[in-house]
């Protein structure tokens, strides 16, 4: 049997869902609320302007101690964020702080998608081709945004 | 997922909590012994006139008293934990500045960092930094701005903060069983321990170990057992108020949408009939009509929609749709076993006659001929008698089966057969038998097949017909099997009598010329000396007795020859070579 829910677990799914934060929704699954379904969209004027990128989000026992586990869904074209969707962000390993919560580390994963980060590559092959050829790197991007992220 | 730790603020909370009021256990610790000291004190007044057993006596009573006095205030405790100040429903909404960052509640005993004076609960920011999630002891980057500090003496906060937080005011923890108290949340554990009704407390009675609510105090004991006069169920009336509030299915209730009284039995009913405020779907809705509305709406709706008059023809034919479909599924499943059962059936008889299926179909369309060629084989082997020193018998039914193509250009007594003494009896029987046994048997030949048993029938006599051919066919070539050993046999017989005689015929003629031999030999012995001339003449004699000899076997040879015919002659040419040598 599951504790219950900490406090702050509940507060953050009811600010979530009564005060949404533009372009990212995060609903808990009705059997277990520390796991989420999330949407991103993909940020205006990126390459991934369009694409509804879908998400799952656990909160481990030890949140808000240590961070959520998250990992993309939908198939993306991005050098930080290989071929099963896990995400190469210091906020999710090192750098986690208790004073984050859910929305602000989806807001980071937003940002990260508008600024792709090839010097510090999870998927090698991508980042490789993001920094010999950029525009043809975004143009994939793009195209993958199209063949994966619509909205159905 | 399943197994969450529990919340270490949240325990440390509640004990720095119970620091911070610590008068509040002693105190119920020291309100509640009243029977204790009723009961301890009343016999110690007379203690001066007591003897020291009685002293003795009332000690061990008193520690008695003592230790149940403790193991009861530790139930009291558990049953009452401290308050968890994060659990706690605040009435009216706080300002987001007295939030901790990291348990989201307004701080429990704050503290500011001295590095970067962000504020936090002194439990969170203990466990952040704690060993399991920093080795380095209490110290660390701030939550928020990541500047390195560590807790320090100086980190207390001003005590207007405290006063601030403390002044928020709270719901009872109990309010959820019907503590409609609301007090400042530094007063709350003052409450919970002092005032609150709800808490849980010991029985005033001596003998009754159960727990209590306070307010129930007064009333006495409530552990007995009583009934439900609503809904007659026995329990405790200590629960009776908590059962009228939440399991009593006599219990009154609002409707959530209508604001009508009812009883929680009635809810259900209520809300799929009479629940004026629950909108509910146009009755044609199963049909295609999207309306939805409330109950006076709807119906004013339904009297002009034309789906949902309809609804009732509808939902008829539906029914009777699937009424048929299931009937037809019925009549499919019986079809199936049926098609099966005859599918087997029809490989059970099919089956078996499978390899004499071909003579079979033959047999059936010419029947008659068969028959005849029957006979015609009987009649052959009659008239087989005449030649019985021809070899070339039939060996194989195949070569004897009377197919269509061979049978027919054989002249009929040509095939030689066995003497009609050595067939078996049941041989031409079993082939007259076989008509007058099965009279539907041409009938069966000439019309199709009206049923299964006629089919069986007509199988079941073609194979009969096939085995009695076949059984006829065993005797016949085993008659001429027999036949054939039998003229193999008396012809080496004669051989071996005329061998004899020959034998004997032989022996007599050396004798005789052994004994001629002897006779001239005798004379010669005794007047051999007077002639020399006589050998010469003895060897000519010598030679026509040869002659002779061979003139005599000749004339053997001549006599055999003519009992044996021609194949006696390759042995008498052998014999001849025998005899000259």
């Amino acid at each position: 049997m599951s504790a219950p829910l900490p406090k702050r677990i509940i507060k953050e799914t009811e600010r979530l869902q009564n005060e949404p934060v533009p372009g990212i929704s995060a609903q808990p699954h009705d059997d277990n609320a520390r796991y989420f379904d999330v949407m991103v969209e993909g940020p205006g004027g990126s390459c991934y302007e369009g694409g509804v990128f879908n998400l799952e989000l656990f909160l481990p026992d030890d949140y808000p101690m240590c961070p959520p586990r998250i990992r993309f869904l939908t198939r993306i074209y991005h050098p930080n964020i290989d071929r099963l969707g896990r995400i190469c962000l210091d906020v999710l390993k090192n750098n986690w702080s208790p004073a984050l919560q859910i929305r602000t580390i989806l807001l980071s994963i937003q940002a990260l998608l508008g600024a792709p980060n090839p010097e510090d590559p999870l998927n090698e092959a991508v980042a490789k081709q993001w920094k010999e050829n950029q525009s043809e790197a975004i143009e994939t991007a793009r195209e993958w945004t199209k063949l994966y992220a619509q909205k159905n | 997922m399943s197994s969450f730790p529990p919340p270490r603020h949240i325990s440390q909370a509640g004990r720095s909590h119970a620091r911070g009021h610590s008068l509040a256990p002693n105190f119920t610790s020291s309100a509640l012994p009243p029977s204790n000291v009723r009961h301890s004190s009343s016999p110690n007044a007379p203690t001066s006139e007591m003897s020291l057993r009685g002293m003795s006596r009332l000690e061990g009573q008193h520690a008695m008293d003592q230790s149940r006095f403790l193991a009861s205030k530790a139930r009291v405790k558990n049953l009452n934990p401290p308050v968890d100040m994060r659990l706690l429903d605040y009435v009216a909404p706080y300002d987001g500045n007295l939030m901790c960052p990291i348990c989201r509640c307004p701080f429990v005993d704050p503290v500011i960092l001295t590095e970067c004076d962000h504020c936090f609960c002194r439990d969170c920011i203990r466990q952040t930094w704690s060993a399991q999630y920093n080795p380095l002891g209490p110290r660390g980057d701030c939550p928020t701005c990541r500047t390195p500090a560590k807790l320090g003496l100086r980190c207390a906060t001003s005590k207007i903060l405290v006063n601030i937080l403390d002044d928020l005011v709270v719901k009872c923890p109990r309010s959820e069983e019907g503590c409609p108290a609301e007090v400042k949340r530094g007063e709350v554990q003052d409450h919970v321990n002092i005032y609150c009704g709800y808490t849980v407390v010991n029985c005033p009675s001596d003998d009754c170990e159960l727990p209590l609510r306070r307010k129930d105090m007064p009333k006495g004991c409530l552990h007995h057992g009583v009934c439900c006069f609503e809904c007659r169920e026995e329990l405790q009336i200590s629960n009776l108020e908590r059962h009228w509030q939440s399991s009593c299915p006599q219990r009154t209730i609002n409707c959530e949408f209508c604001d009508v009284q009812l009883t929680f039995h009635e809810r259900e009913q209520h809300m799929k009939d009479a629940c004026p405020a629950l909108s509910i779907p146009c009755p044609g809705a199963a049909f295609g009509c999207t309306s939805r509305g409330r109950r006076e709406q709807a119906e004013t709706h339904s009297r002009n929609c034309t789906l949902a008059r309809l609804a009732p023809i509808f939902a008829a034919q539906k029914q009777r749709l699937d009424e048929q479909e299931a009937a037809q599924k019925a009549m499919a499943h019986k079809l199936d076993i049926f098609q099966d059962g005859f599918a087997s059936l029809q490989s059970l008889l099919c089956d078996p006659s499978d390899g004499a299926g071909l003579t079979n179909t033959q047999a059936t369309v010419e029947p008659p001929g068969r028959n005849h060629r029957g006979r015609s084989h009987t009649m052959g082997a009659y008239a087989g008698t005449a030649e019985p020193l021809d070899l070339d018998f039939p060996t194989s039914s195949a070569q004897w089966s009377p197919s269509a193509s061979t049978a027919p250009s054989r002249p009929a007594p040509n095939p030689p057969g066995p003497r009609p003494r050595d067939l078996p009896e049941p041989y031409t029987g079993d082939f007259d038998l076989a008509a007058p046994a099965f009279p539907s048997h041409s009938m069966t030949q000439e019309m199709p097949y009206t049923s299964p048993l006629h089919h069986l029938l007509s199988m079941h006599e073609s194979l009969r017909d096939e085995m009695s051919r076949i059984s006829a066919a065993l005797a016949e070539v085993d008659g001429r099997l027999s036949m054939q050993s039998l003229n193999e046999n008396m012809r080496t017989r004669e051989e071996i009598t005329y061998l004899g005689a020959q034998l004997a015929g032989l022996s007599r003629q050396v004798h005789w010329l052994t004994s001629s031999q002897l006779q001239r030999q005798q004379p010669q012995g005794a007047g051999a000396r007077p002639a020399n001339g006589s050998a010469s003449s003895n060897v000519s004699d010598m030679t026509s007795v040869e002659a002779a000899v061979n003139a005599a076997s000749n004339g053997l040879r001549g006599s055999q020859r003519m009992a044996n015919g021609g194949n006696g002659m390759r042995r008498g040419l052998s014999e001849e070579g025998r005899t000259k040598l």
